[in-house]
């Protein structure tokens, strides 16, 4: 059952390499629509919350050296396995048109549901080795969404981002590698479990260079600074559903792995060393903000933005608090879908002018008013105003820091005042304001139906996770309780 | 070390030096030819030693191949030249990639 | 306790009308959007009225409604508070706001974005309400940032103008600075308590708190500095002015700049704990009085006139609140609410008579002529802020100046020295717009506003004078169900000195006003002509105007060099320069030069190194 999630959009994806054109879009989206309504089945039904902490289990044969095919679905994983889904359908939804006329070929559409597969077996996976094999593979789609559909400089960012990320896959091999044999060395047992690793706690010095390792394996990812800098370029030379995807999804994947690995194995390293991490964080939020502030293209501020905010996740879930592990989940969720919006309304953007420089616009209030609401919106709730979802997010996560250590809060939480010092400069040169020369606004049209319903979709979970999160929270709740009933409570 | 094992190490080292050094096929070739030496002398030497006569048999094989090998190098060498090339081994640098 | 359907018809009639006004009748009949939102304000009135008078009963309340976030332990809630306090204060911002709200209808007609001027408006309104029944700290921070947004919305209504554009941003950011410090506050009662409910965390300080205390109160007053626009955080209240009258008369006079005072009063009980906190409070807020009085005095532009007299008068609340009578600071908020807004409505009529947003006293002059029923009630507000009796403004006035006088020399001189600026700044306004013409001003004749516009001024004017007479039965209604002890929340009782010396104060400043006015009629062009300098510095409140851009500017350039130099050149061109490397590296390390030597050292090294090892 659980083997299907990421095995159907796999064929899928190899079934549509042999289709043309208008069917390749269709047979895609008919795929990814399925996994999506298989997703939310899986949720309801046989799922039970009260079931454990690891709801579902699938396991397989054992392999050499312990490796087991191992799938398990609980709180936390069910909602990243969600996320994916939806925003698979929603970057399908958003790239219907195509940046070209005759939209875009089928390897496209399979590379969407290649990486869909691998970003669903990453959050599946118990055992270490399988997590590894769909973390690797989610590369791939993702080096060909971005060098093959992006826009001009795709070449070298597909690259950047393939080698920067693959760097720091390596550390986290070796770091994984040491990991096993470790425990092997302590217990005589070989394993990749997740579950049963949780009790390595290795120490010492090579306890610190497998952390170290694994840190910068995920934290390449997340992206933590100063491992950040392939991810503007990444993101804005993707086209917008590869943004989408990236901002949306695979960023997760680091955080989704301190949670899972880091924290588990390495709880008094990772307490000890909070300070430094935590600090990092900071810097993720305020660098990422103050760099923001600076940028002249749309997608690059948000790519800029998206390293600020997951600043905040980190900070939470290092937090070791239930509010803090709780508001990083959620911020996961919330990042996805409010930076996934914005990236979508860019795309509409681009889609009609080709341009996405904030000099380039200018007065779409007048031509666009329903894509200025949006945006405004999608914004509002980038810049954590209560009432919409990321303000749920990220008070949580400085809640929980708070109370792990509140300086660290104190200066994280500048970060409010530098959010909105480059969005709402940003929101009001292109929506507000008038329209320079050069400006291409006279082209933007309002959006049309397919887009509104999407938008709305996003902007009405964002209001509804920002009122009433608690379904989402009781979802989270057990995969959180187990992390931090296994670790220290300050 | 006695001086036969002296010998013929020095033969030998002289012979990579030239190899390595010198640029010339020509001389890289008598190089060789002075590490075969090298090598012979020492064979010779261990297989006085311990009184084997399978390494004077090896001795006797070492150096028809060593007779041969000069000849097809400088067969090879003799047609670079008729060919036009240089002799210098820098300058022939089609395998590289 | 059952929860009566008042408080749900405060959430829930606002609620409906937006969503009915922005799915309904924006698509449809965008002219009637103000029909449901103005049905909405009827009933919030009611509302409000009818919990003012169950609190006056004793009645109060104080209930969760639902949980908001909840991890393990964690929780916070959703809760509704109702004590005298907020009764009163609601009742305020439920009638002024209401009439408000009809006024904009005229107002705003002919604008094309009446729909959407609407939906902000109520939508703030909503916020407003939300803020003053919250019952913890959280909530209360989840409205105070949606009067904050709507604020923006609001100010940079008319978006093509880049002067309102750059006001909206800096009102904005100006607050997130305060929000910020609000957050940090909360996020220390969090740490410290674990719960945010008022009456929790005041309950916990008789077990004391030491320097927590200290700064989760300096950090409330900080939020409530930038909320209430008190020196050093006020400049962008003047600014903000850019939007519509109808948007300063609420937000910027009556409502959301008494947030953070309300904001001040709700955490008396932790503020007066802090030994010393009421004392900066009331330096900052008598400082600002006296500060923005005296900017207000030099303006030319009308509403830029009432914005320094807002803040002076937001002084004014912070001096009473820091001296400790939070009764008088709240009392003198709520009448401030009716003449301030009367004030600004009369400001909106004049420019919307001479046909435009704003009006500079060089435009106006003698209008006494043409629009006489304005001229009644810009004087009844008038009198009411100059503090005469028996207008409004008195009774809260002199229950500032008592207080003063009470604690001392210095805070007499700041209040009186504010009173006599008030009189002063108004009655300037009050000569150059409707009496006159002097020879410098070129007027416009514009026509009386219409009764659509003119009636509901008519009404806040009667409330700007006969208000007064309601205060005895406001200092009853806000000891029901209070936090804060009694004595904090007493107002004054009537005593001659104070009288004079208030009434006095008013009369040298109205004085001045006539001789400066009526007298040298042409005045106030002339010292500005003549002293430039003494222009410039008034135009840049004293200097402090440039240290805000020098400091905005000193940050942007900063973000410049972090993204520009730091990260994209420094260390993502070191990044991008190892690759490169690499490839040069690897050219030079080649195995496949080609080149004979090269594979003969190769084979040399490579034979000795595996020697070497099987030999070690």
């Amino acid at each position: 059952m659980l083997t299907a999630l990421w095995a159907l959009p796999a064929l899928g994806g190899v079934l549509c390499l042999f289709t043309k054109g208008e069917t390749s879009k269709r047979f895609a989206t008919t795929v990814a629509a399925a996994m999506l309504g298989y997703t939310v089945w899986l949720s309801c039904v046989p799922y039970a919350p009260e079931a454990g902490v690891w709801g579902l289990v699938e396991s397989g044969p054992a392999w050499i050296f312990g490796i087991r095919y191992q799938l398990a679905l609980d709180g936390l994983a069910l909602s990243l396995v969600w996320l994916t889904a939806f925003l698979t359908v929603v970057s399908f939804a958003a790239s219907w048109r195509g940046a070209e006329s005759g939209g875009f070929s089928a390897g496209f559409w399979s590379s969407f549901l290649f990486l869909e597969a691998a970003l669903m077996g990453v959050f599946l996976s118990r055992d270490l080795f399988v997590f590894y094999v769909f973390w690797e593979a989610t590369l791939i789609p993702m080096f060909f969404i971005i060098g093959l559909w992006g826009s001009e400089g795709r070449r070298h960012a597909a690259m950047k981002f393939f080698l920067f990320t693959f760097f720091g896959s390596l550390f986290m091999l070796v770091g994984l590698l040491a990991l096993v044999t470790h425990y092997h060395a302590v217990s005589g047992v070989w394993t990749w479990d997740m579950g049963e690793l949780a009790g390595a706690n290795p120490t010492g010095l090579a306890g610190l260079l497998m952390f170290v390792s694994l840190i910068i394996g995920f934290g390449v990812k997340i992206p933590l600074f100063p491992m950040h800098t392939w991810l503007p370029d990444a993101h804005t030379e993707a086209p917008a559903a590869g943004s989408i995807m990236l901002a949306g999804v695979m960023l997760k994947m680091g955080v989704y792995g301190f949670i899972r690995v880091l924290l588990p194995v390495f709880p008094r390293l990772s307490w000890d060393l909070l300070p430094w991490l935590g600090g990092l964080a900071c810097v993720n939020i305020l660098y990422g903000s103050l760099c923001a502030m600076q940028q002249r293209d749309l997608k690059r501020l948000i790519a800029y933005s998206s390293v600020a905010h997951l600043g905040f996740c980190v900070l939470g879930v290092l937090s070791w608090t239930p509010e803090g592990v709780a508001g990083g989940s959620l911020q996961m969720l919330n990042h996805g879908i409010t930076t996934g919006a914005l990236f979508m309304m860019i795309g509409f953007l681009y889609e009609r002018t080709h341009r996405r420089g904030l000099s380039d616009f200018g007065d779409l209030v007048t031509r666009a008013p329903w894509m200025t609401f949006f945006f405004g919106w999608a914004v509002m709730a980038s810049i954590g105003l209560p009432g919409l979802n990321g303000f749920v997010g990220e008070f949580m996560c400085l809640a929980g820091m708070a109370r792990a250590l509140p300086l660290m809060a104190m200066v994280a939480a500048i970060g409010i005042v530098l959010s909105a010092a480059y969005c709402l400069p940003a929101y009001q040169t292109v929506f507000w304001g008038a329209s320079t020369a050069g400006s291409v606004s006279s082209k933007v049209l309002d959006l049309d139906l397919r887009e509104k319903v999407l938008v709305w979709l996003l902007c009405g979970i964002m209001l509804y996770i920002g009122l009433c999160p608690t379904p989402l929270l009781d979802a989270l709740a057990p995969s959180v309780a187990s992390l931090v009933a296994d670790g220290f409570m300050p | 070390m006695t001086p036969a094992l002296q010998v013929g190490l020095a033969l030998f080292c002289l012979g990579l030096a030239t190899v390595l050094l010198r640029g010339r096929l020509l001389a890289m070739l008598l190089g060789l030819e002075l590490m075969i030496a090298g090598v012979t002398v020492i064979l010779t030497y261990q297989a006085g030693i311990f009184g084997d006569p399978g390494g004077l048999a090896a001795v006797v094989l070492v150096i028809a191949v060593a007779a041969a090998e000069a000849v097809v190098g400088l067969c090879l060498i003799l047609r670079l030249h008729h060919g036009g090339r240089s002799g210098e081994s820098g300058s022939l640098a089609e395998l590289r990639e | 306790m059952p929860i009566p359907v008042s408080v749900y018809l405060l959430f829930l009639a606002p609620t409906a009308a937006l969503l009915v006004a922005f799915f309904l009748f924006r698509p449809l009949r965008p002219q009637w959007t103000h029909w449901p939102i103005l049905a909405s304000c009827a009933v919030v009135a009611a509302a409000s009225m009818d919990l003012a008078a169950k609190t006056y009963t004793g009645w109060s309340m104080d209930a969760p409604l639902g949980v908001w976030m909840a991890a393990g332990s964690w929780e916070v809630y959703f809760g509704v508070r109702i004590d005298g306090l907020c009764a009163a204060v609601l009742a305020m911002v439920a009638v002024v706001g209401g009439l408000i709200h009809v006024y904009a209808a005229g107002y705003m007609r002919e604008d094309p974005g009446f729909a959407r001027f609407f939906l902000c408006f109520h939508l703030f309104f909503l916020s407003m309400i939300g803020m003053l029944v919250s019952n913890n700290f959280v909530q209360f921070y989840l409205f105070w940032e949606g009067v904050g947004l709507c604020s923006f919305l609001l100010i940079g209504f008319w978006t093509h103008k880049q002067s309102a554009r750059s006001a909206a941003l800096q009102a904005f950011v100006t607050n997130r600075v305060g929000d910020l410090a609000f957050l940090v506050a909360i996020l220390i009662l969090l740490k410290a308590y674990g719960d945010t409910r008022f009456e929790y965390v005041f309950g916990q300080m008789a077990y004391g708190g030491g320097p927590l205390l200290l700064l989760v109160g300096v950090l409330l007053f900080v939020a409530a500095a930038s909320k209430s626009a008190q020196f050093p955080l006020y400049f962008w209240l003047p600014d903000a002015m850019e939007g519509p009258t109808p948007v300063s008369a609420l937000m910027h006079a009556a409502t959301m700049v008494t947030a953070g005072i309300f904001l001040l009063a709700r955490s008396w009980p932790l503020i007066a704990f802090v030994p010393g906190l009421g004392t900066l409070i009331a330096a900052v807020g008598g400082v600002t009085a006296v500060f923005a009085g005296l900017l207000a005095c030099g303006q030319t532009d009308l509403k830029r006139i009432l914005a320094y007299s807002t803040v002076s008068h937001l002084g004014l609340m912070a001096l009473a609140l820091g001296l400790g009578r939070v009764g008088i600071a709240v009392l003198h908020l709520i009448m401030h609410g009716f003449f301030k807004a009367v004030l600004f409505l009369c400001a909106g009529n004049i420019a919307h008579g001479l046909g435009k947003s704003a009006a500079d006293i060089s435009e106006v002059g003698g209008l006494r002529k043409h629009m006489p029923f304005t001229l009644a009630c810009f004087m009844a507000a008038a009198i009411s802020l100059a503090g005469i009796w028996p207008a409004a403004g008195f009774f809260s006035k002199d229950g500032i100046i008592e207080a003063c006088l009470e604690a001392g020399p210095g805070w007499a001189a700041l209040a009186l020295t504010a009173a006599a600026l008030g009189a002063f700044y108004i009655s300037r306004m009050l000569f150059l717009a409707f009496f006159g013409p002097s020879p410098e001003q070129k007027p416009g004749h514009p026509h009386e506003a219409p009764a659509g516009m003119s009636v509901p001024v008519g009404f806040l004017a009667l409330g700007a004078l006969l208000a007064g007479f309601l205060s005895p039965g406001i200092g009853r209604l806000l000891v029901k169900g209070a936090m804060s002890p009694e004595e904090s929340l007493a107002l004054a009782h009537f005593s001659w000195p104070v009288f004079a010396a208030g009434t006095s104060a008013a009369v040298i400043g109205f004085a001045a006003a006539w001789f400066l006015t009526i007298a040298r009629p042409r005045f106030d062009w002339t010292w500005r002509r003549e002293h430039p300098g003494l222009q410039a510095l008034v135009a840049s409140d004293f200097g402090w105007r440039h240290v805000v851009a020098f400091v905005v500017k000193t940050s942007w350039r900063f973000a410049e060099w972090v993204g520009g130099a730091l990260d994209h050149r420094t260390w993502d061109g070191f990044l991008e320069w190892t690759s490169p490397a690499a490839v040069s590296l690897g050219g030079a390390v080649s195995l496949k030069s080609g080149r004979l030597s090269d594979y003969m050292w190769w084979i040399v090294m490579g034979t000795a190194a595996l020697l070497a090892a099987a030999l070690i």
